[in-house]
């Protein structure tokens, strides 16, 4: 399965509630029993920034006057960090001041509740901003991901493919980047339309998608172009995963077509030890092993166990 | 003076919800009392405040409005005179207590 990371499987929402009044959290819990959502309950801002570190609640309810780091502190510190940035942030404060209400909004809160507070209109602003959330994750995991395939996208890949090398890099582990086309891919199109090209390019991402583990990234390069990362993996088990792709594609019967056979080229570039060579010299290795593969006649995999060669960053950058 | 309207904030002793609320926080006010006498003797202003602040947010939650008027004037006389006006503080202070304990010991 290609790794496209769900936010929360469980469907239940789950809400932090930061203060460091005990009267708030069971006034709170008692009166959100009827909502579907799970509350978890800190009582300063430290331990409210370490909880939502750790499990990325989609929303979080804060307090602004607590003792040690106080409200602001905190949602400083939440919008800060990449992994909690995008959690919407309801105020909740017993000021009212317009001061506190634009400094709220000015570090990324998204709501300003005032205590008390009236629950009708809390259970309002909290389905509001839990919908609004799910929204943008939507919208961003749409972005992130190819339509046709599932694969992720070309800009996800780029991101991605800077995110592994780096890790490569500084784990000195082995990986390996594989560049798949699929052969002729032209001519099924002439010749069979649109729809049956697409049914190609759908089926062999399966393909590639149930060949791979949970850790390697899959992603739609181009029009009839796949990339996969396969992290902590040699050139060589590279190898091996793929010709089982290639070997299924080349056997594969497509009903639209069943008397024209599909095949793919593949190039692998990686390393077995660790990596010397910078990420868009590695990416043109993968690419010439490709186009080596064209040229040789096409269905086969070429590899080389390159990245790790003794060229030096600064030369191979 | 109000923020809120207090109607709202009345609890139905009937409703198995309410009762569970304001049988809560009638059992933890003593505790409450507790630390702000302690908080009191030991001139420590801060938390006084920030008791008075919490019961503030909290107590209209609960059903207790009045408890929450007199914590946000005890707060707002905490902030506006800071420790020159120590009898005012006092008497304000003597208002949130006698409330509270007639809660206690009332119900």
């Amino acid at each position: 399965m290609n790794s496209i990371h769900e936010a929360n499987p469980d469907s239940t929402p789950l809400v932090l509630i930061v203060d460091d009044s005990k009267f708030v959290h069971r006034l709170l819990a008692t009166r959100l029993r009827s909502e579907s959502i799970k509350i978890h309950s800190e009582y300063d801002g430290k331990g409210g920034f370490e909880f939502a570190k750790s499990q990325t609640p989609a929303l979080i309810m804060l307090d602004l006057d607590m003792p040690i780091m106080d409200g602001f502190e905190t949602l400083r510190a939440l919008k800060d960090d990449p992994v909690t940035k995008d959690v919407p942030v309801i105020v909740l404060s017993g000021s009212s001041t317009t001061q506190d209400k634009v400094t709220a909004f000015d570090l990324g809160a998204v709501d300003f509740v005032t205590k008390p507070f009236e629950l009708t209109e809390l259970r309002a602003r909290i389905r509001v901003s839990l919908q609004l959330h799910a929204a943008l994750q939507m919208l961003s995991q749409k972005a992130m991901i190819d339509g046709l395939t599932g694969l992720y996208n070309r800009s996800m890949f780029d991101q991605r493919w800077q995110e592994e090398y780096e890790r490569c890099v500084r784990h000195k582990h082995p990986m390996s980047l594989v560049m798949l086309d699929i052969d002729h891919f032209k001519s099924i199109n002439d010749g069979y339309g649109h729809p049956a090209g697409d049914s190609v390019i759908a089926g062999i991402s399966k393909m590639i998608s149930t060949e791979i583990r949970k850790t390697d990234i899959a992603c739609r390069y181009g029009g009839e172009e796949f990339s996969v990362i396969l992290p902590d993996t040699t050139p060589e088990d590279a190898f091996a995963i793929c010709e089982r792709i290639r070997v299924e594609c080349e056997q594969t019967v497509w009903p639209n077509h069943p008397g024209r056979s599909v095949t793919i080229s593949i190039g692998i570039a990686g390393t077995s030890t660790q990596v010397t060579v910078g990420a868009d010299k590695w990416l043109e290795q993968a690419d010439r092993n490709l186009y080596s593969a064209k040229n040789s006649g096409r269905n086969q995999t070429r590899m080389t166990d390159s990245a790790g060669e003794s060229q030096g960053l600064s030369q191979a950058g | 003076m109000h923020e809120y309207d207090p109607a709202s904030f009345s609890l139905d002793p009937n409703n198995p919800e309410d009762a569970e609320l304001i049988g809560f926080f009638v059992a933890e006010l003593p505790d409450r009392m507790c630390t702000l006498r302690t908080a009191v003797d030991s001139e420590d202003f801060d938390s006084i405040r920030r008791l008075a602040h919490q019961l503030k947010g909290a107590a209209p939650g609960y059903g207790f409005p009045t408890i929450g008027d007199a914590a946000a004037s005890l707060e707002h006389c905490l902030k506006e005179n800071s420790v020159n006006a120590l009898d005012q503080i006092q008497s304000e202070l003597d208002t949130l207590i006698s409330l509270c304990e007639s809660y206690t010991k009332g119900s």
